[in-house]
């Protein structure tokens, strides 16, 4: 068995030397330095082989990349490059917005015209009672200024919004830049939208209610006891309170609001009303129907909650789980 | 200059799709997926390592758009991958010969059926990718059929349409 051990010049030198003696294919073996002769071959062979077949092996690629993108899709800053909330998708989806939220101006007017009047006449029933509670009324600025002051309030627009997928998204026109970051709140005027997901320099996208990864913790507000609001994938109107105790006390009819649990969003924030009841899966606890405030359909103004301490309850809390962990 | 063309058909069927097509949800399932249409037009002699490589960018793109990652990517990926057998069933020309598919080359009988089988396809492993966060056979049976249903609809369209030019 012959070694053939020769670089490039090597062969080519030989090759000059045997002249028509060799077949064409022996150029072939130029980088099969280290391969003995009768098995070249094979080898060639096999080559050819994989030559002949090369889209299976780009097909597989492809497939690979994609099905890597479908599950890795999470809350690390490199996936912004691959959501709506990068530059030229952004840019795109805000010029279609700016476009087509002409269409909507009229309903919005209605509405916004309804709810003017509702507040009007709530401020002129509060001052009533403001009046008739007395001369304090530097303690009500107070008490106003106190609730509000660990909270930020940061107006924005959404550019893109969807109700009917399995997992819904939201874009939002404002990002990093105008200090919004991961795990903020979001609300609008009736109530909780999400919270946000993934930020880029001047979008971000929100987790909202209707995305099967969505989990906020909300309790009655009559009788405080709490649970997990999960979206079930059908209607954009209605989503499910679960894990919530078997001894609870609740009512059809009653609100549910957040529970301030978590350090995403204040307490008492509107979410639904409890439309319907039933037993969980497991039969341990309740599962109830709440039918959302928020009309996620035609979204088009939110606010995002920017706490000022931010992450300092998160800090606290992943402090405690590593003690627990140790 | 076919570049070109290629890269504007790429442009207005990725601006339709996302701004446009995505947003509509017949009786809250049927959806338009009216950009594999270029998967399907692109010349039948084009290399099949091109034709994936037009597939996977344009579903990329796609899913920039609509925040779902990989998933059109993955399933265009795959009708390019299936597709030139998929053309040769269908039609009687000589396999070495380069044309467009369409009405116009290949008749409509079938074009009909060439798209019929690649939309149906596209549809089913788009959807069943789409399933795993809900788990619902009705709804993905139904969503499915509708999906294929529509887009056909529109591509049989389209094509009239550019035909009669």
């Amino acid at each position: 068995m012959r070694l053939r051990l020769y670089g490039y010049h090597t062969v080519s030198s030989s090759l000059f030397v045997y002249g028509g003696n060799r077949n064409p294919g022996s150029t072939d073996r130029n980088c099969l330095t280290l391969i003995p002769e009768n098995q070249c071959i094979d080898v060639r062979n096999l080559i050819n082989f994989i030559i002949k077949y090369d889209y299976w092996f780009l097909f597989v690629l492809l497939e690979i990349a994609s099905f890597v993108l479908l599950f890795r899709f999470n809350n690390y800053q490199g996936s912004v490059f691959f959501s709506s909330a990068n530059y030229v998708s952004g840019v795109i989806y805000e010029t279609s917005h700016q476009v087509t939220q002409y269409f909507g101006l009229r309903g919005v007017n209605e509405r916004l015209t309804a709810r003017n009047v509702q507040l009007e006449l709530e401020v002129e029933n509060l001052s009533r009672q403001l009046a008739e509670y007395g001369k304090d009324t530097m303690a009500i600025t107070r008490l106003r200024k106190e609730a509000l002051q660990n909270y930020r309030i940061v107006d924005a627009h959404v550019v893109n919004n969807s109700v009917t997928q399995a997992n819904n998204f939201i874009t939002l026109d404002k990002g990093s830049a105008d200090s919004i970051q991961p795990e903020m709140g979001v609300v609008c005027g009736n109530g909780i939208v999400g919270i946000v997901y993934l930020t880029a320099s001047h979008h971000s996208i929100v987790l909202p209610v209707l995305n099967a990864k969505s989990n906020i913790s909300c309790k009655i507000k009559r009788t405080s006891y709490f649970g997990i609001l999960k979206w079930d994938g059908n209607s954009s109107q209605y989503a499910y309170l679960e894990d919530l105790p078997r001894h609870s006390e609740f009512a059809l009819g009653d609100t549910v609001v957040t529970s301030g649990h978590s350090s995403v969003f204040p307490v008492g924030i509107p979410v639904g009303t409890v439309d319907d009841m039933s037993d969980s899966h497991d039969g341990l606890s309740y599962l109830l129907k709440i039918r959302l405030f928020t009309d996620f359909a035609r979204l088009n103004d939110v606010q995002v909650i920017a706490p000022l301490n931010y992450g300092e309850q998160a800090v606290l809390e992943d402090s405690v789980k590593v003690l627990l962990n140790n | 200059m076919i570049f070109l063309q290629r890269i504007k058909w790429f442009v207005i069927l990725l601006l339709v799709q996302v701004l446009v097509l995505n947003h509509v949800h017949i009786y809250q399932y049927a959806t338009p997926l009216l950009y594999i249409y270029f998967i399907l037009k692109l010349n039948s002699q084009v290399n099949r390592k091109v034709l994936m490589g037009w597939a996977f960018a344009l579903g990329l793109s796609i899913d920039i758009f609509s925040n779902t990652p990989g998933l059109n990517a993955a399933a265009a990926t795959f009708l390019a991958f299936v597709r030139p057998p998929l053309l040769f069933a269908q039609t009687q020309r000589d396999p070495t010969e380069n044309f467009e598919p369409g009405i116009a080359v290949m008749g409509f009988s079938s074009f009909f059926r060439y798209a019929l089988v690649c939309t149906l396809l596209f549809s089913i492993v788009l959807n069943l990718l789409d399933a795993f966060s809900f788990f619902n056979v009705k709804t993905l049976l139904i969503k499915m059929s509708t999906d294929a249903l529509v887009t056909l609809v529109c591509i049989l369209c389209l094509d009239a349409m550019r035909r009669k030019k």
